[in-house]
């Protein structure tokens, strides 16, 4: 072999090895692209998956929130109407004053609340009692209780067997009607004004008051 | 002569040497410009996200909305229903509830204790 062909041979051969090198190269350069493209479209997917949850979650959150709200509007509107028959049933007692109810005077109404107090406070004792009777400043003016009247209340109660004495007292209830009868020692006394009486009876009243209301 | 021809040999070796470095220098060149294009393509992933989860967050959101205007809709004519209910029910629990405050005062006043 001359010195010719053996140069060419070198040449050859280092073109041979350029070639492989460079083509290695490229199917590396691809691979490290190819890899890439799959891992970014599989963050890609997991990433839709994930927004999509979290989007899934707000709707949730939002729905929920409105039924939540829904309930309180319907709450609002039951509340709003029991609040207007409270409202106006303390009308039409405050008008009971002047027309009575179910053909009993005011003054017979009174009656009835001041046994019923004096009766609350007595029950259980054997102890005679000195009790008061406190009136608003226009129940006292219109003396729709007099002395009198208490006096037959006494002796009515008496007659049970528990010695009580009623007085009228001098002090004054911002009302709009009833009474507070109380110990003449301040240490018990049962509200029996109209305010107080729907208070206590609220709770109860609510029960039927929404039956009566709601129900077509 | 054989000198002639050993130097003609180095030569093409030298020349053997310098294709296979140039080669060599080419291969870094190929393998950083994947890497640069790796990098393009997580930049661009990134900016795709980042629209995406407008995108769907958007999408859910009006829904919701959608769903959440429907629900208050409904809400709101029940309460006006129950308030028209309530109303012609009025008179009749106002009456109830005046009788409930007296039934036992009343009683009281008819009874003998």
């Amino acid at each position: 072999m001359g010195a010719k062909e053996i140069v060419d041979k070198i040449k050859d051969e280092a073109n041979a090895e350029c070639e492989k090198i460079m083509s290695e190269a490229k199917e590396n350069a691809e691979r490290i692209i190819k890899e890439a493209r799959e891992e970014i479209e599989l963050q890609n997917k997991k990433f839709i998956e994930a927004e999509e949850r979290k989007g899934v979650e707000e709707e949730e959150r939002i729905v929920r929130a409105a039924r939540l709200n829904a309930r309180k509007v319907r709450w609002d509107a039951e509340e709003e109407m029991i609040g207007k028959a409270l409202d106006e049933a303390m009308d039409r007692i405050k008008e009971i004053k002047r027309g009575g109810f179910k053909g009993n005077s005011y003054s017979n109404i009174l009656t009835g609340l001041i046994k019923d107090a004096a009766m609350s406070i007595i029950a259980g004792s054997s102890a005679s009692s000195e009790l008061e009777v406190m009136l608003s400043e226009g129940d006292a003016d219109a003396s729709f209780v007099t002395p009198d009247m208490l006096k037959k209340i006494s002796a009515e109660i008496s007659a049970g067997g528990v010695n009580v004495r009623l007085s009228l007292s001098n002090e004054r209830i911002k009302s709009a009607g009833g009474i507070i009868v109380r110990g003449k020692d301040g240490k018990i006394e049962v509200n029996n004004t109209f305010e107080q009486r729907m208070a206590r009876f609220s709770t109860s009243l609510r029960e039927e008051i929404v039956k009566n209301l709601f129900t077509k | 002569m054989a000198v002639e021809a050993l130097k003609l040999i180095r030569g093409g070796e030298e020349e053997g040497r310098k294709l296979i470095e140039e080669a060599k220098e080419s291969v870094a060149k190929i393998i950083k410009d994947a890497e640069e294009e790796v990098k393009k393509l997580k930049e661009k992933a990134r900016v795709d996200e980042k629209n995406l989860a407008v995108q769907i967050s958007d999408k859910y959101a009006k829904e919701g909305e959608v769903e959440e205007k429907a629900i208050m809709k409904d809400a709101e004519a029940e309460a006006e229903k129950l308030k028209t209910t309530a109303g012609s029910n009025l008179d009749s629990t106002v009456n109830c509830c005046v009788r409930k405050n007296f039934r036992t005062c009343l009683n009281f006043f008819q009874r003998k204790v």
